[in-house]
């Protein structure tokens, strides 16, 4: 298929609706509105036509539904998948039809398939330098806190390893079931042990009754307070930051975006998104990087003249892309993105205060087979951005 | 796998690739580089000298594979073996088991398996080694049953003592040299036939 025909298909995989749907909601906004703002620019020799479709959450929708949008409409890409357990799912779909899946989140790593694209943090990127951020200031024994699946459950593993690795102990490591909001002998536990600070791993719902929790007890006891004992999490929104307003403020969090990076092209585009996708008050790395997601693929295609995705991510792994959050390439090895992650503080408005930036890029290293060097001995030089 | 190694590295491993030319190896030394070994291509022999010392694990092609290829007689692979299986015809599984393969994957190799089959295969093979080395010490234990029962008799007579009392010397006696008890027991038997030599020579 020659990319001069006037529309490209891409798939779009979002659960917007469902026990994820916040994280859902901000990929799907964030993949159309990049396509929006290329259909509208006029920039490229086609315009992007995009197959969305809802799994709502189900696991056992997201194959059928990726299989529905290739078959369909003949799009040789997807961006998609919030879980990693859905991303599983659409794999054999994936090998089967030569597509691609971009998958814009951040994740537990321990993979590295041909055909996904990873734009999101792997563990070298979020975990192991938000640690060694954290230990040397707070202390070395935390309590490790998680949602029951493979996000807390990896997340946590690799940090109670780090953690152990620099003579610290793991105070406590707990996992509540998905939406389980009962967080009494969780607050217990940590009272009890004063943890020097907690991972949380938690999400959605659990993650917020956590933080409410954990606030009253500072207001009880100010040992409790973020600055002294504070929570930290690879995995915060902005969003959800916004609803937890000032019993949020002072904890931290990692990642390659926060909406509060002050550079001329985040400026330009947090107007862009606010006037294309007035729905999201705030925006997240969810977001942008399912946005970023779209974007690279169709300067791909505009660079290799073909909806081939496999030249198209190869393009993505030669060139530079000039991200919001600085210049992204993919990593030719493991197809993740080289990320510099920033450390930020959060705010009552929603917005994280950056305190620390990692200045050169990280290369993914998704199996952790360099762990005995710190993510800081993982660099490349600075990324020239090619545009 | 130790608890304290669970993010174990593979980085200054080598990996043994016994496989024709195919996008099937193309796919393992893909993954083989995301987990830090270096992979090393032969087809369709092994060198007859290889040193293996260097190497983390092998993949070998049960399809096409046949004794002659391995420098090492069947099951003692010296290194973590995993078999590449493309036809589950029960030839091919037959001879992949007798070859002792600590793992194996199903062809064709895409996107996945290759972190997991080794981790499991240096788990297995682990255990292979440290299970042949226990029956190795006890059969070399059990060879020495005579010898010890011939001392614990020989200490009973000496010293006019029970058998429960000849055995109890025997080990604290082991016990105090840091000795197996059935070392000890040859030595008096050996000293036991030096004295009667000497005595016959006199």
């Amino acid at each position: 298929m020659q990319a001069a025909a006037e529309q490209v298909a891409i798939g779009v995989l979002f659960s917007t609706t469902g026990p994820y749907a916040s994280l859902g909601r901000e990929g799907y906004f964030g993949a159309m509105m990049a396509i929006a703002e290329i259909n509208a620019a006029r920039s490229h020799p086609f315009t992007l036509a995009a197959v969305t479709r809802d799994p709502h959450g189900n696991i056992e929708a997201y194959a059928g539904l990726c299989r529905e949008i290739i078959d369909g409409s003949g799009a040789q890409f997807v961006v998609g998948c919030t879980t990693s357990w859905s991303r599983k799912e659409v794999i054999p779909v994936l090998e089967k039809t030569g597509t691609h899946l971009w998958y814009p989140c951040p994740y537990e790593g321990f993979e590295g398939n041909e055909h996904v694209v990873y734009v999101g943090a792997c563990p070298n990127q979020h975990i192991l330098p938000l640690l060694e951020h954290v230990l040397p200031r707070f202390g070395g024994d935390p309590m490790l806190l998680g949602s029951n699946y493979i996000w807390g459950w990896e997340t946590n593993r690799i940090a109670r390893e780090c953690v152990e690795r620099h003579g610290g102990t793991v105070k406590a490591e707990r996992f509540l079931p998905l939406g389980d909001t009962d967080v009494v002998h969780l607050i217990e536990e940590v009272r009890r042990k004063r943890p020097d600070f907690i991972l949380n791993t938690l999400i959605g719902p659990s993650s917020q009754a956590f933080v409410e929790a954990y606030w009253q007890l500072a207001q009880d006891e100010p040992t409790f307070a973020a600055e002294k004992r504070p929570i930290i999490s690879c995995n915060w929104t902005e969003n959800e930051i916004a609803v937890l307003g000032e019993k949020a403020t002072g904890h931290l969090g990692i990642s390659p975006y926060f909406q509060s990076i002050a550079t001329p092209d985040n400026a330009a585009f947090l107007a862009t998104a606010n006037r294309l996708a007035p729905e999201q008050r705030h925006v997240s790395a969810f977001f942008v990087q399912a946005y970023v997601a779209v974007h690279m693929i169709a300067d791909g295609i505009a660079a290799t003249g073909t909806t081939d995705s496999g030249r198209v991510l190869a393009h993505a792994q030669a060139t530079s892309f000039a991200a919001p959050f600085g210049a992204l390439r993919i990593h030719g090895d493991t197809n993740h993105a080289i990320l510099a992650p920033r450390i930020g503080r959060a705010r009552a408005d929603g917005v994280f205060d950056l305190v620390s930036r990692i200045e050169t890029p990280i290369i993914p290293d998704p199996y952790l087979a360099r762990a005995d060097e710190p993510a800081a001995g993982r660099r490349v030089g600075h990324l020239q951005v090619v545009k | 796998m130790s608890a304290r190694q669970l993010s174990p590295s593979f980085e200054q491993q080598r990996a043994l690739i016994l496989h024709r030319p195919h996008v099937t190896v193309d796919a393992i030394v893909r993954q083989l580089t995301q987990i830090g070994m270096a992979a090393e291509l032969f087809w369709p022999d092994l060198p007859p000298n290889l040193e293996v010392g260097g190497y983390g694990a092998i993949f070998f092609d049960v399809d096409l594979g046949h004794d002659e290829q391995f420098p090492w007689p069947a099951g003692e692979a010296p290194i973590p073996a995993i078999a590449l299986i493309g036809s589950e015809a029960p030839g091919r599984i037959a001879w992949a088991i007798r070859r002792g393969a600590d793992a194996q994957l199903l062809k064709p190799i895409t996107g996945g398996g290759i972190y997991s089959a080794v981790l499991i295969a240096r788990e297995a093979f682990d255990r292979r080694r440290a299970l042949s080395a226990n029956v190795a010490a006890l059969k070399a234990r059990l060879d020495l049953r005579e010898p010890l029962a011939q001392a614990t008799a020989l200490l009973m007579v000496a010293e006019n003592i029970s058998p429960k009392a000849a055995y109890d010397r025997l080990r604290r006696q082991a016990m105090a040299e840091r000795l197996p008890i059935e070392a000890l027991a040859t030595r008096l038997l050996e000293a036991q036939r030096d004295q009667g030599r000497r005595h016959d020579r006199a």
